[in-house]
């Protein structure tokens, strides 16, 4: 489970609290959704909850801040990739741009860690086919359209195995046919046991697919 | 899930670090030289090319090259400080040439993540391959992004076609928000690294090795010793002329 007790969160530098404090408890297998005006703490809140802020933002956490009963300051960022996925909102960040092939792209994480090479193509397989994009391995990652690039990379997220998944504003740059899409794979991930936080402006996506939505 | 794998490389069959050897050998070489050993490094690399089915390709990269062959012939036909002539002008087209093509036909016929690849299975290290790569990969994206700031200046208005004058005018609009929003991305890029492993201890995992052999792991050793001697020569020579 990851549970934020009276979390808050402050970027280096910075005089204001972007965070908090806020309480939130996402446990396996849900999907819970986060919702509010821009500026109100959304990306922060994903960066928080799967630990990078501050593990590799830097800036000052306040309260508690845990996955699967470690808190997450304790824990390096590679550590936490493991553990919690952090999607942004641009596909185009999140790709490396250094593969021709979306199986290399998705492979990236797992090779990362070290894996043996059995494990990786397992693992990539495994993530494509959970998100239905096995159809997409061979193509280059640069010529995909944005829901599909969106997809590839929650698949490179999905290869590292992660129990949990933040997902900030997954659609936002998205038409309403590709949007759909990504609301399909979500809620095919939540339904391998992965708990999943979605910050997203998009009301009916969230109602249909979060147990609960909290607003900030 | 079957893997397919179309890749230039696959024409020459040779390692992208014997490609790499030759390469940078030949643009060293022709660099220090030009003349003579200019003119077969172009040769050389115009056979590779062909050889490799991509002769048409390094053409026109090579068409790059045409300003600065038409500055050189000015300087050193029309200008006095220049001096050398017709002559003085092709051979410093030739030492160009012969320094840019055998890098212009290593990327026409390599992948760059199977040269990176290889290159991190020799022991560079995965930042030094990231920095490599992302560098490399900066043109294509820089471009996309460019393409997305004059589609979003154009909407509001931005007259970019028509006269030169127009078209200067319209770079000021497009420069900042490119400048920017590279600086933007790259925090954002770093942290999307981070979300993947990147900084995990140890090596990283490559999913394939190209084939190599003893003769291309020779002819490598051949070709850093040919242009170690070259570079050695040619600076006694240059010695000694003093």
């Amino acid at each position: 489970m990851i549970a934020l007790e009276e979390a808050a969160y402050r970027y280096p530098g910075a005089a204001a609290w972007a965070l908090g404090p806020i309480s939130l408890e996402l446990r396996p297998g849900e999907v819970v959704g986060v919702r509010g005006a821009n500026e109100s703490g959304k990306s922060t809140l994903c960066l928080v909850a799967s630990g990078l802020a501050p593990a590799a933002v830097g800036g000052e956490l306040r309260g508690r801040v845990e996955v699967d009963g470690r808190a997450t300051s304790e824990l390096r960022p590679h550590e936490l990739a493991r553990r919690c996925g952090l999607l942004f909102d641009n596909p185009a960040v999140q790709l490396t741009g250094l593969h021709r092939t979306v199986y290399d792209e998705v492979a990236f994480g797992p090779c990362n860690l070290g894996m043996p090479v059995p494990v990786v193509h397992a693992r990539v397989r495994s993530a494509l086919d959970v998100l239905a994009i096995g159809h997409l391995a061979e193509r280059h990652p640069q010529r995909l359209s944005g829901g599909e690039s969106q997809l590839v990379a929650l698949a490179g997220l999905l290869a590292l195995g992660p129990a949990y998944l933040a997902l900030d504003e997954p659609t936002s740059r998205l038409d309403a046919e590709r949007s759909a899409l990504v609301a399909d794979a979500i809620a095919r991930v939540a339904e391998t046991g992965v708990g999943v936080l979605v910050a997203e402006h998009d009301e009916a996506l969230l109602a249909r697919l979060c147990v609960r939505v909290v607003d900030l | 899930m079957r893997r397919l794998r179309s890749s230039p490389h696959r024409r020459t069959a040779l390692n992208p670090v014997t490609k790499l050897a030759w390469a940078a050998a030949g643009t060293a070489l022709a660099l220090a030289w030009g003349g003579w050993v200019a003119a077969a490094i172009v040769v050389l690399a115009a056979l590779a090319a062909l050889r490799a089915g991509r002769l048409r390709r390094v053409a026109v990269a090579a068409l790059a090259l045409a300003p600065v062959a038409v500055s050189s012939l000015v300087i050193n036909t029309l200008l006095p400080a220049g001096g050398g002539g017709l002559a003085g002008a092709l051979a410093a087209l030739l030492r160009l040439l012969g320094a840019t093509l055998p890098p212009t036909v290593l990327f026409a016929t390599t992948e760059v993540d199977d040269l990176l690849g290889e290159l991190e299975a020799r022991g560079l290290g995965r930042r030094a391959t990231l920095v490599v790569g992302t560098a490399l990969a900066a043109v294509p994206r820089t471009q996309a992004r460019a393409a997305g700031v004059i589609e979003a200046q154009r909407a509001r208005g931005l007259d970019t076609e028509g006269s030169w004058w127009r078209r200067l005018r319209g770079v000021q609009p497009l420069v900042a928000p490119l400048v920017i929003g590279s600086l933007a991305e790259v925090e954002e890029r770093a942290l999307a690294l981070e979300a993947r492993a990147f900084g995990a201890p140890g090596r990283r995992t490559l999913l394939r090795r190209l084939p190599d052999s003893r003769v291309q792991r020779a002819a490598r050793w051949a070709i850093a010793a040919a242009a170690v001697i070259g570079l050695a020569v040619r600076a006694a020579l240059a010695v000694a002329a003093r």
